[in-house]
């Protein structure tokens, strides 16, 4: 007799998610990419009997996108995806076609296993946990190990538990809701790549020389690289308008995972974001100032009292009972325009850190590296994705315009204070 | 191995520097047996955009045009009214359907395609209703309008700056349109030039001196910013 078949699990868009299906363009979807590079070669057998353990632990990433009368929903899928071949640059577009079927790809390249997310299925924390399952998993079964369920690595034996699948910002949204009221960032621009090719440039820089940098400055490493970033951004903006009184804000939109403020175990969305800012009409600013600005504003805002005032102000828009009975189209139309309108105008790009990747002991002498992607915006060419494993900090710029004049004044910066940095790309060797 | 250039010390895949563009050469490395970091010249392929959705349209179209079609010949088997009918679709058809065909229509071009297919159809309809209006009227209004609104969209495209002039010139240009729309009228059917279209000439003129003169006067300009924020 056959075992009575278990119903697919599906769960509503948490209140981070629901935007980025609305806000999707012919050519761009908020898609990002962990990867793990191993010591050896990738066995795609292997990894594809991994994956068909791995995807049943995690209903809520193993999902595909699916429209309901008046939101989207998660559908978690039947059985794991195929294996696909890496292209020549990562987060290529996924279609709607793609996350109907599945809004995630496992590619696998020489030594490389990545992992490419919509958005709308989890944050990067959530996604560490399902790629780092993922790797465990793999290399179980590749040499007989077993690796303990520890430092975000899932038993995946185990059934997957409530609070993992919770969506956590209504409990833990404020009373009173925040203003969105911002003030408009300067524009990163350039001559965009007509074949849709994605520039990714990776900065390797020694995690010990960087901490104690960052430590000269008072300030942790998040704050530190945000500080060279919008250095960087500000050298680009005055060579490109040197008229001081023309130029605009610089600010780089940090997110917050919010973990680390509210008790949560979840593995969908819970990230929430800081937006630190230097207007260059007001002067000069030294390297030292960036860090306070940035350190100041951190210490402002990534607080339990002002993420839930942030969250209440999203929530309540969700609960809204005529925005609720209102059809999908129409809520995709309102949200896309309200998303082009204002969305991307905050900021001059994400610097997005996982901070130090830590794995089960044993696992240490198969992964040589790990990295983290974000794809660009939809209207703005540049994004920043960084982590730090083992003893390496991995800074991965990902940009569609041609050249690379962002990442050179950010090279600059970390050059003139005397780091080593190392830099690696997915530069076409023949042009 | 190090950028000649830039100086950044540069991973072994590399055989440019990823920031500067330098060719990388070591007279004592060898870089043959290095693998890049992602393949090369492997693309996705981009699927063609669908063409259903565009198809659907042309039908949508096409069923009214039969539907006249038969309706008129049924009448007294001549074509009175269907000309009327299936310009009237197809001018709908060039605005509406024509600009989805291309990935990313250019409204520079396609309104002004618009407005001549617009002109053309008028020229039908002088002729069909043996109307001696087109030349001193339809041609020089609709052409005027044409050129108005082509201007504006091309000038907010491909300039960056100069908005208050844009629009100033815009509002300006708009009273001596109605004023030439007026004019036209009275030479083509006989009414009487009584001067109405000088009242809206005379605010949007004004209104568009305004906007030219904000953009003239960077201290008026702030001024205004303050009274007027929201």
């Amino acid at each position: 007799m056959s075992a009575k078949k278990r119903p697919l699990r599906w769960v509503r868009l948490d209140n981070a998610a629901k935007i980025y299906p609305a806000a999707r363009r012919r050519n761009w979807s908020n898609v990002f990419r962990q990867s793990v590079t191993l010591y050896e070669e990738v066995d795609v057998d292997v990894l594809k009997s991994a994956l068909d353990v791995t995807v049943k632990r995690f209903p809520s990433i193993a999902a595909r996108l699916r429209k309901g009368v008046f939101w989207y929903y998660l559908q978690q899928v039947e059985k794991a995806p195929k294996i696909k071949n890496e292209y020549s640059f990562p987060l290529s577009f996924m279609s709607r076609e793609e996350t109907r079927k599945c809004a995630f790809r496992v590619i696998a390249y020489r030594e490389r296993i990545a992992v490419e997310f919509f958005h709308s299925l989890t944050d990067g924390t959530g996604a560490m946990v399902f790629l780092k399952s993922l790797t465990a998993e793999y290399l179980e079964q590749k040499h007989g190990i077993t690796i303990p369920a520890e430092f975000g690595v899932l038993d995946r034996k185990q059934k997957p538990q409530a609070e993992e699948l919770e969506d956590c910002f209504p409990k833990n949204k404020g009373s009173v809701p925040l203003s969105r009221k911002d003030t408009d960032a300067w524009r990163l621009s350039g001559e965009v790549q007509t074949d849709g090719f994605l520039n990714l440039t990776c900065f390797q820089i020694p995690v010990k020389d960087t901490l104690d940098l960052a430590h000269k400055y008072n300030c942790t490493l998040t704050v530190f690289l945000s500080a060279v970033m919008m250095q960087a951004l500000l050298n680009l903006q005055k060579e490109k308008n040197p008229n001081v009184k023309k130029q605009k804000r610089i600010k780089v939109l940090i997110p917050v995972n919010l973990r680390t403020l509210f008790p949560s175990n979840t593995l969908r969305n819970f990230a929430m974001y800081t937006v630190p800012e230097v207007d260059p009409r007001l002067g000069e600013y030294t390297f030292e100032e960036i860090c306070k600005v940035i350190y100041h504003k951190m210490g402002a805002e990534i607080t339990q009292k002002h993420m839930s005032g942030m969250i209440a102000t999203n929530v309540n828009d969700e609960e809204n009972p005529f925005v609720r009975v209102i059809p999908l189209p129409i809520k995709n139309m309102v949200m896309k325009a309200i998303f082009d309108s204002v969305g991307e105008r905050k900021s001059c790009l994400t610097l997005s850190n996982l901070g130090h990747v830590k794995l089960p002991e044993i696992m240490y002498k198969y992964v040589k590296r790990m990295d983290f992607i974000l794809g660009v915006q939809a209207a703005a060419p540049y994004n920043c994705g960084v982590l730090s494993y083992k003893d390496t900090v991995y800074i991965n710029f990902i940009r569609n315009i041609r050249d690379a004049e962002l990442e050179r004044h950010f090279y600059a910066v970390l050059h003139e204070m005397g780091l080593e940095v190392t830099v690696e790309s997915n530069k076409r060797w023949e042009v | 191995m190090y950028c000649v250039k830039c100086g950044v010390k540069l991973a072994e895949s590399e055989k440019k520097c990823p920031l500067c563009n330098t060719t990388v050469y070591h007279p004592e490395i060898s870089q043959n047996d290095v693998q890049p970091l992602y393949p090369q010249n492997k693309f996705p392929k981009i699927k063609p955009k669908s063409k259903g959705f565009n198809g659907a349209i042309i039908i949508l179209f096409f069923i009214p045009m039969l539907i006249s079609l038969i309706s008129d010949w049924q009448n007294d088997k001549t074509l009175n009214w269907f000309g009327f009918v299936a310009g009237g679709l197809v001018l709908g058809y060039i605005i509406l359907g024509l600009p989805n065909w291309f990935h990313k229509p250019n409204p520079v071009i396609f309104v002004p395609c618009g407005f001549a297919a617009a002109i053309v159809y008028l020229l039908y309809i002088n002729f069909a209703t043996n109307g001696n209006w087109f030349l001193s009227f339809a041609f020089p209004v609709a052409g005027g309008l044409g050129l108005i609104i082509s201007a504006v969209i091309t000038l907010l495209r491909y300039l960056k700056k100069g908005r208050l002039y844009i629009f100033g010139g815009t509002l300006i240009a708009s009273g001596g349109f109605i004023l030439l729309v007026e004019f036209l009228m009275s030479i083509t059917f006989d009414i009487a030039f009584i001067g109405w279209s000088i009242y809206p000439l005379i605010v949007l003129a004004l209104l568009g001196g305004l906007l030219i003169y904000l953009a003239i006067n960077s201290a008026a300009r702030e001024i205004m910013e303050r009274k007027m924020f929201f």
